[in-house]
């Protein structure tokens, strides 16, 4: 560690940077103008773009190797700034209708942004349960940031409790972790494995326990009933942040934690984590169904994408964690896109139902154009990035022979396809009544028919051409991994 | 000399103690109960941390600087917690969790 070293943090830097200046000029912002704070925050968060480039192919240890920037770190650092930037940059509208604190709400994201970003870099629990609970603070409060909102306090409260709760099981499965290896460093912990295959009870309670919290945190059966109502009641661009930014730190600490401290006691938890992913997705999907309401069914829908990407974490090895890697990437863009359009389709009606959405391709040709590139790579349609991820992640985990995992993620795959349909089935097809035959095309302002563009640009791009991509996923997991 | 209390003793207390919390936090319908319960479960953890450190791990400072962590943590929590729950007490004079049911859980 030396002087030098915090050159590497400055993305991170940055973002604190930008996240106290935006607290402090909210302080002198007229009510009205405060919407608006969005931009500086979304500039803050470019710049930390700007910054990443710097350690591009560095592996570099720090503060006492507790922090590790690598290749991993830095796919999923780029991955958090890329998803706060379209989160703040989707969300003024719906601030200047809903919220009243805007500096606080821009600043808290970006918070959260630098939890997760500690989370991917840590390799060691103490530090990753730290940023975790950074992340989950941040959130904590902008969940319940529509303060004179019932079921915004009401959806808080309950993320809270149970996130607190999680947090108490994952802090437990660490402490007997530590107990029967001495230590909290992944590396020290898979040395003590190499030595002492077997420490009995208390290090098969502890795993469990941790695997447990990280559970609830990425929303895995049985332990999401907590997604559908927060992803409710938050507010709309919280929710599309919760369902791709806090879920892809809650897979890079699992992934992180497997492959560098717990690789050598994976074969015993493979088939645990395997059912648990069939249950994860299955349940996900089968609920998702039968849901009226437009978030709940992005909230089950994005608990069956969980149970996809659990897939290639009980098949854990290098190929997989570079599908994973790709398919959390494809998930990032396509999930925004369809919150997106939600959170833009709220701002001009106030409505979230799937019955809403009549004549929704009559008032705008975007909104509905997002809506299907979004709903359709979802739904694992070739073409789209959907199709080309889970494709990869299937291909590399079904190396490991478990092939009742793969048949039921496919099967599973092929079974959400229904429910994607049925919403674009409202938007496309369902004739509108003769009164709605009148309501005026939208109008969308240009940031955001730019934003909604670049994301179905992503997503196409990721599904047709995934070269870059899947380059940068594979020097991810090279990190881990080696060779 | 007094002899040093065993690890397993230690350690049953704490497992004890989060079993505690545990049943508190499914069990009870007030929300601040659930939140001094989920306090049982955290405590539970700073004393296995402690124990471990002081039996288990070379380096003995490691167990105790993760339990003043968790603590702080711990704290910043519950500050957080009561702050939410004192608005949902605003809003419906009422922090019957059961009571929570704008969203179907």
């Amino acid at each position: 560690m030396n002087g030098s070293d915090f050159a590497f943090l400055l993305p991170e830097i940055v973002l604190v940077a930008t996240a106290i200046t935006v607290w402090a000029v909210d302080f002198f912002t007229p009510r009205d103008r405060k919407p608006d704070l969005a931009w500086p925050a979304a500039a803050g968060a470019l710049v930390a773009m700007a910054f990443l480039a710097i350690s591009w192919g560095e592996h570099r240890e720090m503060f006492l190797g507790t922090l590790r920037l690598d290749n991993f770190s830095l796919f999923f650092r780029f991955l958090f700034l890329t998803v706060a930037f379209f989160v703040i940059v989707g969300s003024p509208g719906y601030v200047r209708r809903k919220l009243r604190n805007a500096g606080e709400f821009y600043g808290l994201i970006l918070m959260s942004t630098v939890g997760a970003m500690g989370i991917v870099s840590s390799r060691e629990f103490l530090t990753a349960y730290i940023s975790l609970e950074l992340v989950a603070f941040g959130f904590y409060v902008l969940v319940s940031h529509a303060r004179h909102e019932a079921r915004s306090n009401e959806a808080g409260a309950k993320y809270l409790i149970l996130g607190a709760f999680s947090s108490g099981l994952l802090l437990f499965g660490i402490s007997l972790i530590f107990g029967a290896t001495g230590s909290t460093g992944y590396a020290a912990i898979a040395a003590a494995l190499e030595t002492t295959p077997d420490f009995g009870m208390v290090w098969t309670l502890g795993v469990a326990l941790v695997l447990a919290g990280l559970g609830f945190k990425v929303a895995a059966f049985p332990f999401h009933s907590w997604a559908p109502d927060v992803y409710e009641g938050a507010p709309l661009p919280i929710t599309a942040f919760l369902s791709v930014g806090s879920k892809a730190a809650g897979f890079a600490f699992l992934i992180r934690l497997f492959a560098e401290g717990l690789f050598p006691v994976l074969d015993d938890w493979r088939v645990a984590i395997g059912v648990v992913a069939v249950l994860t997705m299955t349940f996900g999907n089968l609920v998702a169904i039968q849901q009226a309401n437009l978030k709940r069914l992005l909230a089950y829908s994005s608990i069956a994408q969980a149970g996809y990407i659990l897939v290639g974490v009980a098949t854990l090895n290098a190929d997989t964690t570079s599908g994973m890697l790709l398919h959390i990437a494809g998930y990032t863009a396509t999930n925004l896109g369809a919150f997106l359009v939600v959170i833009y389709f709220h701002n001009l009606t106030g409505k979230e139902g799937i019955d809403d959405l009549r004549g929704l391709y009559r008032r705008s040709f975007l909104l509905t154009l997002v809506l299907a590139v979004s709903l359709l790579s979802l739904a694992g349609m070739p073409l789209f990035a959907g199709f080309m991820t889970k494709f990869y992640l299937f291909t590399a985990a079904a190396a490991s022979q478990l092939w009742w995992l793969i048949a039921l993620a496919v099967a599973n795959s092929i079974l959400s396809v229904y429910y994607y349909l049925l919403v674009l089935r409202q938007a496309f097809i369902t004739p509108e009544s003769e009164e709605e035959e009148q309501r005026p095309a939208f109008r969308l302002p240009s940031h955001a028919r730019a934003t909604l563009s670049l994301l179905m640009v992503l997503v196409l791009w990721i599904g047709i051409y995934p070269s870059v991509f899947v380059d940068a996923a594979e020097a991810g997991s090279r990190a881990l991994f080696g060779g | 000399m007094i002899e040093a209390i065993p690890l397993d003793h230690v350690v049953l207390v704490a497992t004890t103690l989060f079993g505690i919390g545990l049943y508190g936090v499914l069990s009870r319908r007030n929300a601040v109960a659930i939140l001094m319960a989920i306090e049982l479960m955290l405590n539970a953890v700073n004393i296995n941390f402690i124990a471990f450190s002081m039996y288990v791990s070379p380096d003995p400072t490691v167990g105790q600087i993760i339990a003043v962590f968790v603590i702080t943590v711990a704290a910043a929590e519950v500050a957080l917690g009561l702050a939410i729950v004192l608005q949902i007490f605003r809003n419906k004079s009422n922090i019957n969790v059961d009571d929570l049911d704008l969203l179907r859980w």
